[in-house]
């Protein structure tokens, strides 16, 4: 009884999302590619908003060079070798126990067919090739997409810290269209392959990133405070401390999106029925 | 067997728009949603629905004792579109209430003899019939191999909100 009163009281202070907001919440099922610095503190906000279901993917094992930022990671993880995703399974069902949690340790291509149930997918990947790929794929299964991107950089004397949060909405802009992704970066990503090396990171700008784009998760599912414009794109400057939404954007109003024109390309490309159906009676 | 079907909420708009139109003698108003389906990890199957066929006002049959009838041009038309786009199709039409919404007992019966018709066309795909209402679906879905129809378990309207049933 006791442990059922707490979970009734759990999300008491959050009623103010609407009046089926814990419903909501609770049928949600998200999914956060990469557990890292931004992944980490999503699947933690997420955890404690009440969200009921996660597909979680990352490949990588917790380090010591990942303890100044990966929320909810141990030095006894690292001994252990314990997957990150492991982590963020164990902070979400500390909060929420009857969390339903799907984890894979794979690259997500090799498990994407997990995420296409998602109302939502949260994309925390490093490299630019990687974030157009995925969002492809939620563009392939209907699914809005949410991109987080943080960086330092060397600039002169100092180093500036920056990133932005996308929302990528089916039928609106894309990641094209907002100039997060383009064929120069992804040319000399290309050329970096390989020697990408210990990239400089930091908690705190990933937690302004990871909070605001949970903030936007929860204005998409929950009547709260309905999202008046699409598309979205937030910029932080993490050295004036600002969160302003992108110049971009102006250029972008009733911006019809040419890299993926219309919903024509939905679906499987390669629809195997049979196979399907076999596999699904356990065949 | 979990069947999700999605539309966005443009597209939804599009649909209640172009159902909601009067006819000349029908007392509703049908078409044809053109989906392409995917594979869940689950068992199940996610149904992406992605462009509307209209049916053609002079492809009614004038039959005042059903709100629509269609003529067996509008069945040929459709099957034509399943086979050219590879589309699944999913018939559609609109109960104007708000609430969950069924299947009229002639929504049943006349489903059940047409929609299996596609597989003609496209045996491979799922096919089916939804009924929207103002604020919420219900439909059945054909799935190949299987010779009765399943109820379509969540629809969800992707769009500012999103919304799930």
């Amino acid at each position: 009884m006791k442990s059922a009163h707490h979970s009734e009281l759990r999300l008491d202070r959050q009623s103010f999302l609407g009046e089926e907001s814990d419903l909501v919440l609770r049928r949600s099922r998200v999914g956060i590619v990469g557990l890292g610095g931004g992944g980490s503190h999503i699947a933690q906000q997420l955890g404690h908003l009440g969200v009921g279901e996660f597909v979680l993917i990352d490949p990588d094992i917790v380090e010591d060079t990942n303890l100044n930022r990966l929320v909810g990671a141990t030095q006894q993880d690292v001994a252990n070798r314990a997957s990150k995703v492991s982590v963020a399974e164990r902070v979400i069902g500390g909060v929420n126990p009857s969390a339903q949690i799907w984890t894979g340790t794979s690259q997500w291509q090799m498990c994407a067919a997990a995420l296409r149930s998602c109302d939502v997918i949260f994309g925390c990947v490093d490299s630019i090739s990687e974030r157009e790929q995925l969002e492809t794929a939620a563009r392939r299964y209907v699914i809005p997409y949410l991109d987080l991107g943080m960086d330092v950089h060397c600039v002169g004397d100092g180093f500036v810290v920056g990133g932005q949060v996308a929302l990528s909405m089916p039928e609106g802009p894309c990641l094209r269209c907002m100039g997060i992704v383009d064929d120069r970066s992804l040319a000399l990503e290309a050329q970096k392959y390989g020697a990408a090396g210990g990239r400089p990171q930091v908690v705190w700008p990933n937690g302004v990133l990871a909070a605001l784009a949970v903030g936007l998760f929860v204005q998409l599912i929950t009547p709260w405070a309905k999202i008046q414009d699409l598309p979205i794109l937030l910029e932080y400057d993490g050295n004036a401390q600002t969160v302003l939404p992108s110049n971009k954007l102006a250029y972008l109003k009733e911006h019809l999106c040419k890299h993926f024109a219309d919903l024509s390309s939905v679906g499987d490309p390669f629809w195997k029925p049979l196979e399907a159906w076999k596999r699904m009676a356990g065949g | 067997m979990k069947i999700l079907f999605k539309i966005t909420s443009r597209l939804l708009g599009e649909v209640k728009a172009n159902l909601e139109r009067a006819h000349p003698f029908a007392a509703e108003r049908v078409g044809f949603l053109l989906c392409r389906p995917g594979l869940l990890r689950e068992d199940g199957v996610v149904v992406l629905s992605h462009r509307l066929h209209n049916v053609a006002d002079e492809d009614y049959v004038d039959d005042p004792s059903v709100g629509a009838m269609m003529g067996p041009d509008a069945i040929r038309k459709a099957l034509q579109v399943a086979y050219n786009e590879q589309a699944s199709m999913f018939h559609v039409h609109l109960h104007s209430h708000k609430g969950k919404p069924r299947f009229s007992r002639i929504d049943e019966k006349e489903s059940a003899k047409f929609v299996p018709d596609f597989w003609n066309v496209r045996p491979d795909l799922p096919h089916g019939a939804i009924v929207f209402s103002n604020d919420s679906a219900y439909g059945k879905c054909w799935i190949p191999g299987q010779r009765s129809p399943e109820e379509i378990s969540q629809f969800a309207f992707v769009g500012v909100p999103m919304r799930k049933i």
